[in-house]
């Protein structure tokens, strides 16, 4: 049987009188990272904010088809929203830490899912700082304000911070755009760690990001997906005439 | 628009192609060299050593050209093609060296104690081959390439046949080794025209196949 942790199935999505998102089917399996590019205005946005909804926050949004994470419905009228944020963590274009201590930032979900508190809160955010690779550069220093962390620390802050409630599905929006070569290497050896783990589906410009850290790759236009499939293939031998002028830079 | 890289493929392109021209001319000078018995060693040799420079310098551009743009999809393959290509046209002008420098040493075909027409064919096929080859980079041409291994099997069998018949002979002058080692040459030439023609139709279609 197939292995799909995400399945997209005939998925609109509409800004107003907009259509950004057409028909778009789509199988993502877990435990690997999924990359989205596209020309700007795509719809690959659009198409993570998806999966946990939170498109449903623009006023004027409207949106058809289904999502299923292992089989359950994203858009059933019984689905727990707030649980489902909780399993599809979301890690955005620029760091946007609280501004709070380190260790706040880490323990704000579990305290607000009430996952943990006392010693068992301070597992976690151990825990969560380790898996975003923080840690080491953190540990003496928990209670100070997250705004004193560099960008590159502050954006695995947020890895952490989206690691903490435990999720099953990371996305990530551009997560590196707004970082220095050195922290956005730090950040892409990171996400090839949580592939491992986790479903990793993160939108990105850089080409060559998309081609080391990911497994597959999806390719939007115009709010469909033109292709889909091995990330190696994709970039050795695009089915799609329209990818291929994209990724060598013919148009876009 | 064109892009920046286009120049650097462009560039790469005629650095390729000429290193080809260049092999095609050190092998039809030594291979008319041995035929009519015309010392043409040093000129080969000097063609040859041209050929090894250009590869060298086809391989800094196409490392320049990967570091500079970070090529994919279809750019890749050509750049990642060309360096294969441009070894394979070394070796054509190394064995057009071996066989000028094999009929320096030990004579030429009409002093070959065996007379037979599959030399004369063998070398007529090769030549063929490094043509083909030439020409099938120069239009990016997958099914001109494809056609590499028909003449392959034919230089195969021509190559055997003719091994056949210089062992058969018994003798062992070194005329016989000339006719030897100089077939041995060409067919590995020709094996080289396979690989450029395999080169060639990955770049057109991302195919890779086997022209052997």
């Amino acid at each position: 049987m197939e292995n799909v942790k995400i399945d997209i199935q005939d998925l609109n999505v509409w800004f107003g009188s907009k259509h950004v998102i057409k028909d778009v089917n789509m199988k993502i399996k877990p435990n690997a990272v999924t990359a989205v590019m596209g020309p700007s205005g795509c719809g690959k946005t659009t198409l993570i904010r998806s999966i946990n909804r939170i498109n449903e926050l623009i006023r004027g949004s409207r949106t058809t088809g289904e999502i299923y994470i292992d089989k359950e419905s994203v858009y059933s009228k019984d689905t727990d929203i707030f649980e489902l944020r909780r399993r599809v963590g979301m890690v955005f274009q620029k760091p946007n830490p609280f501004p709070k201590s380190i260790y706040e930032n880490v323990a704000f979900g579990p305290k607000l899912h009430k996952m943990a508190s006392g010693e068992e809160l301070d597992f976690i955010v151990e825990k969560s700082l380790k898996g975003a690779a923080l840690w080491d550069e953190v540990k003496d220093r928990l209670k100070e304000n997250a705004f004193s962390l560099s960008g590159g620390q502050q954006q695995r802050l947020c890895i952490a911070r989206a690691l903490a409630v435990e999720p099953d599905v990371i996305l990530m929006d551009e997560p590196c755009s707004a970082l220095d070569p050195a922290a956005t290497a730090k950040i892409e050896t990171l996400i090839r760690e949580l592939g491992k783990s986790y479903t990793v589906i993160i939108v990105t410009h850089n080409l060559q990001q998309a081609a080391r850290i990911s497994d597959f790759t999806a390719f939007m236009y115009v709010g469909q997906l033109v292709e889909y499939g091995l990330t190696k293939r994709v970039f050795e031998k695009p089915e799609s005439e329209l990818v291929e002028e994209y990724i060598t830079g013919k148009f876009g | 628009m064109v892009r920046l890289l286009d120049s650097g493929l462009e560039q790469l392109t005629v650095m390729v192609y000429k290193s080809g021209e260049v092999a095609k001319s050190a092998l039809s000078l030594s291979i008319r060299g041995f035929m009519n018995g015309k010392d043409a060693s040093e000129t080969v040799r000097d063609l040859s050593d041209v050929i090894t420079s250009m590869t060298v310098e086809i391989e800094n551009k196409a490392f320049e050209l990967i570091v500079k743009y970070q090529p994919v999809a279809s750019d890749l393959r050509i750049i990642n093609s060309y360096m294969k290509i441009a070894y394979d046209f070394e070796r054509y002008g190394r064995y057009a060296w071996d066989i000028s420098f094999t009929h320096k040493k030990l004579g030429a075909l009409g002093e070959c104690a065996v007379a037979s027409n599959l030399m004369p064919k063998l070398v007529e096929k090769v030549s063929e081959m490094v043509s083909k080859s030439v020409k099938a980079l120069r239009e990016h041409d997958a099914e001109l390439a494809k056609t590499l291994a028909d003449t392959e099997n034919e230089v195969d069998e021509l190559y055997f046949a003719y091994l056949n018949q210089l062992s058969k002979a018994g003798a062992q002058s070194k005329s016989v080794m000339c006719n030897l080692l100089v077939s041995r040459y060409l067919e590995r030439i020709a094996d080289h025209t396979t690989y450029v023609g395999e080169a060639i139709v990955y770049i057109a279609t991302g195919e890779k196949i086997s022209l052997r």
